[in-house]
């Protein structure tokens, strides 16, 4: 029985080519739209290499300075020792990494520019992470202790500076700004969009040139801080603000006097939303709605296109429904007929969009765009969007129909 | 006519809602995408009043060394000047063109407030981004000693603070400390590029400081990698320990234009196919709706209607239709310059309205075309004998 309401479905997608085209235009280029986007916040924002652990980590990434009259304020990323002494020394988190913000460098080889990220660690940076070493280990607390010139590097790195001679790489010298660092091991390189997380060489804090020693409460590091599980991030948070309450509010920062700071252990996102909204609640719940209304138009276009497209053409079924009726076919069965059909239609809008999406997405990852690109499509997103569309769908294709599939056989049929 | 169209649409308002809020919506967002895009082009036409071909910015990082870091730069800036391959070289605060950094700060005269970008800089500067100075002049050797710290303004700063009069030689206090003199004013300085407004910007005269450690460096046509590989290890030598990053105008002003256009392309991409979605949906509607009147036209055929009137009279439907969603969205839309929303000169929002006034009536018309061709060739005997 379904397989002859299938049959029937696809003749009836047969016999106006055209309107069949303009809703699976619709379902799928919307719904194609949408994975896209949420692909990329996905690969923005969600738990991916090397910050697999995303979903249970805090981050301590900006410190506010407000001075007495708040009419100036200084901004920016703690200092190591400010995170060595007040995060790492925190009892709840499993793990705290530290990391430095990007800094560059060049190195030249055979006369070629090599442009570098480079970043300074702690030994716990390669713990909160889940770096994959092609090659070799990193570098050790005794190294960092000591002093070692030591360094991390990316495949890609390891391709453009040693020129892929075959030879194993750790232990070998790469030389960055007249100084020559030895390399403990290579790591599968990552985007550029992980912004903690992201370089092209890694060195110990120690090394040269790392400013771990700068600022009072500010300078140039990123607090990593992995929970044993995401609900114990509350219980982190609640910690570290006690700790800092204790801390005296005012003092003075590179000749600046300020009388408050703010610093705050937030989750990825919140701490970008943070600079701008401050911690006010009430602001972040009116850009996330603002966010949600923009989305909501876009998205409500193509609901209500298809929704005006089923509706005019349920009148053209009219003498369908009467000639069934006629032959003695129950409402119930009508009512099936089309709910498989607008579940069929959306189906294959959906297959067609994942198909889309593919492409698209695979096209990011290739183009170089940003490289070590690693969108996914999100499974969850892509089912409640189809049942988002299955719902509009049924509403303004089965309901019409149900409620002319009740009329008696005359009037559909003389309509 | 227009009255026997309202009469017909107002009959069938029911039937008519839900087109009405679908042209509407895409009113709305059209509205928001163009208002988007107008802004931009608009300060993309705008120059950005200075030049950055073969402009290099060295960035100098003194890291744990803290001896004498200002006749460290002195040094340096003084080997940089000697090299044959470079034009000119000039010292700047950390908010060079093109860069992330910015350094606002606010400024008050005569009891009027404003916020303008702050960038310091030597004598060199106007050589090295080759600005172009409408009145007064640049610093020089003369403003070494001067009471007050000379300033130079662009017209934006001007026209906020000196509205009526000239400027140079206006003195403005910030505290009861110090203060500066305006010497001269340049037209334009977008130091973001040109996909950003042209706000107020003032240059100060850099006092030898140790903070700006920013040098910008116009070479020669021709220069490579090679001279910038010895540059580094010079620079290098004098500031033992030392960062030294390079980074050239052209691509960090790259940077900055894909920081602009990457959300342009997309937004204008969604846009599109939502309304080539939506376009299509209405002709779809128009066609079903105009294939079930055949006997209404038939009728009007028979009592000597020509094909044109026929035809106008479904055009100028759905243009009553729109012009009704229109209303209704321009309610919304008007706010927008009447609030000035987001601090935006209100004649873009104005022009925006009227795009994407003009664009939905293009849409629908578009739409309604071929279906009202198809009704005017409806023969009226076929017509009737249907019926």
């Amino acid at each position: 029985m379904l397989l002859n309401y299938i049959k029937i479905a696809w003749k009836v997608l047969l016999r106006h080519p055209f309107y069949t085209f303009i809703t699976l235009f619709g379902i799928s280029v919307t719904l194609t739209v949408l994975m896209v986007i949420t692909s990329f916040m996905d690969h923005l924002l969600g738990s991916h290499y090397p910050e697999n652990k995303r979903y249970r980590s805090l981050y301590v990434t900006m410190l506010t300075q407000t001075d007495s009259s708040r009419n100036s304020r200084s901004q920016g990323p703690p200092s190591f020792r400010f995170i060595n002494t007040y995060v790492k020394t925190l009892q709840t988190p499993e793990r705290v990494g530290i990391s430095s913000q990007f800094s560059f460098a060049n190195a030249y080889v055979n006369g070629k520019r090599i442009k570098l990220n480079t970043k300074y660690t702690d030994a716990d940076f390669w713990r909160v992470t889940d770096f994959e070493f092609l090659e070799g280990k990193p570098f050790s607390e005794p190294q960092i202790k000591g002093g070692d010139r030591v360094a991390v590097i990316t495949d890609k790195l390891r391709k453009e500076y040693f020129e892929d001679d075959g030879k194993s790489t750790v232990g070998r010298d790469i030389e960055i700004e007249g100084l020559r660092y030895r390399v403990m091991g290579v790591v599968k390189g990552s985007p550029v969009t992980r912004l903690y997380t992201y370089a092209d060489v890694y060195f110990p804090y120690t090394a040269p040139k790392s400013n771990y020693e700068k600022g009072q409460m500010r300078g140039n590091f990123v607090g990593i801080i992995l929970a044993k599980t995401p609900a114990d991030r509350q219980a982190i948070q609640s910690e570290f603000d006690q700790v800092i309450g204790r801390l005296p509010a005012s003092g003075e920062e590179s000749s600046f006097h300020y009388s408050q700071f703010v610093v705050k252990a937030d989750t990825y996102i919140n701490q970008f939303l943070t600079p701008f909204f401050g911690t006010d609640d009430s602001k972040k719940v009116f850009f996330y709605s603002i966010v949600g209304v923009i989305v909501l138009m876009f998205m409500s276009l193509p609901a209500i296109n298809l929704v005006n497209v089923n509706v005019s053409r349920i009148l053209e079924r009219a003498s369908e429904i009467g000639v069934r009726k006629a032959f003695g076919a129950p409402a119930r069965t009508l009512l099936w007929q089309f709910i498989i059909e607008n579940i069929f239609i959306t189906f294959l809008g959906g297959v067609l969009a994942l198909i889309f999406s593919y492409g698209i997405i695979q096209l990011i990852n290739q183009s170089g765009w940003i490289a070590y690109a690693d969108l996914t499509i999100n499974v969850t997103v892509f089912l409640v969007s189809m049942g988002v569309c299955l719902v509009f769908g049924l509403l303004s294709g089965v309901l019409p129909a149900f409620r002319m599939s009740k009329l008696n056989i005359v009037d559909a049929l003389k309509s | 006519m227009l009255r026997h169209f309202f009469t017909l649409i107002w009959n069938k308002r029911r039937t008519h809602a839900l087109l009405i809020i679908e042209i509407w919506a895409s009113f709305l967002v059209l509205f928001g995408v163009l208002t988007f895009l107008i802004s931009n082009f608009r300060n993309y036409r705008e120059p950005i009043g200075f030049s950055y071909e073969n402009v290099w910015v060295l960035e100098l990082n003194n890291n744990e060394d803290t001896t004498n870091i200002g006749d460290k730069v002195q040094a340096i800036m003084q080997r940089i000047r000697s090299y044959p391959e470079v034009e000119s070289a000039s010292r700047m605060s950390s908010n060079t063109p093109f860069s992330m950094s910015n350094m606002n700060n606010g400024i008050t005269y005569n009891n009027v407030h404003t916020m303008a970008e702050f960038y310091r800089s030597d004598e060199a500067l106007a050589q090295t981004l080759d600005l172009k100075l409408v009145a007064g002049r640049w610093f020089g050797p003369q403003d070494r000693a001067a009471q007050y710290t000379p300033l130079v303004i662009n017209r934006k700063f001007q026209e906020k603070l000196f509205p009526n009069e000239n400027p140079i030689g206006k003195v403005i206090k910030q505290d009861d400390k110090h203060a500066w003199k305006v010497i001269g004013m340049v037209d334009h300085f977008k130091g973001k590029g040109e996909f950003t407004g042209n706000t107020p910007a003032v240059f100060e005269s850099l006092m030898n400081t140790d903070w700006d450690k920013n040098i910008l460096i116009k070479t020669r046509p021709g220069t490579d990698a090679n001279f910038e590989a010895r540059l580094v290890k010079d620079v290098l030598g004098v500031g033992q320990g030392w960062g030294a990053e390079v980074t050239y105008l052209t691509e960090s002003r790259k940077n900055q234009h894909n920081l602009t256009l990457v959300p342009v392309i997309v937004f204008v991409i969604i846009s599109t196919f939502l309304l080539i979605n939506v376009g299509l949906g209405l002709f779809g509607i128009l066609n079903l709706n105009i294939a079930r009147r055949k006997s209404e036209i038939g009728l009007r055929r028979a009592m000597g209607a020509t094909e044109k009137t026929v035809s106008m009279q479904f055009l100028g439907e759905i243009w009553v239709l729109a012009t009704f969603s229109l209303l209704l969205g321009l309610l919304f839309a008007v706010q927008f310059p009447l609030l000035n929303v987001f601090d935006m000169d209100a004649n873009i929002y104005v022009l925006a309205i009227m795009a994407a006034v003009g664009v939905i009536y293009l849409l629908v018309t578009l739409c309604a075309w071929y279906p009202s061709r198809q009704a005017s060739l409806v023969q009226p005997a076929v017509a009737l004998h249907e019926e």
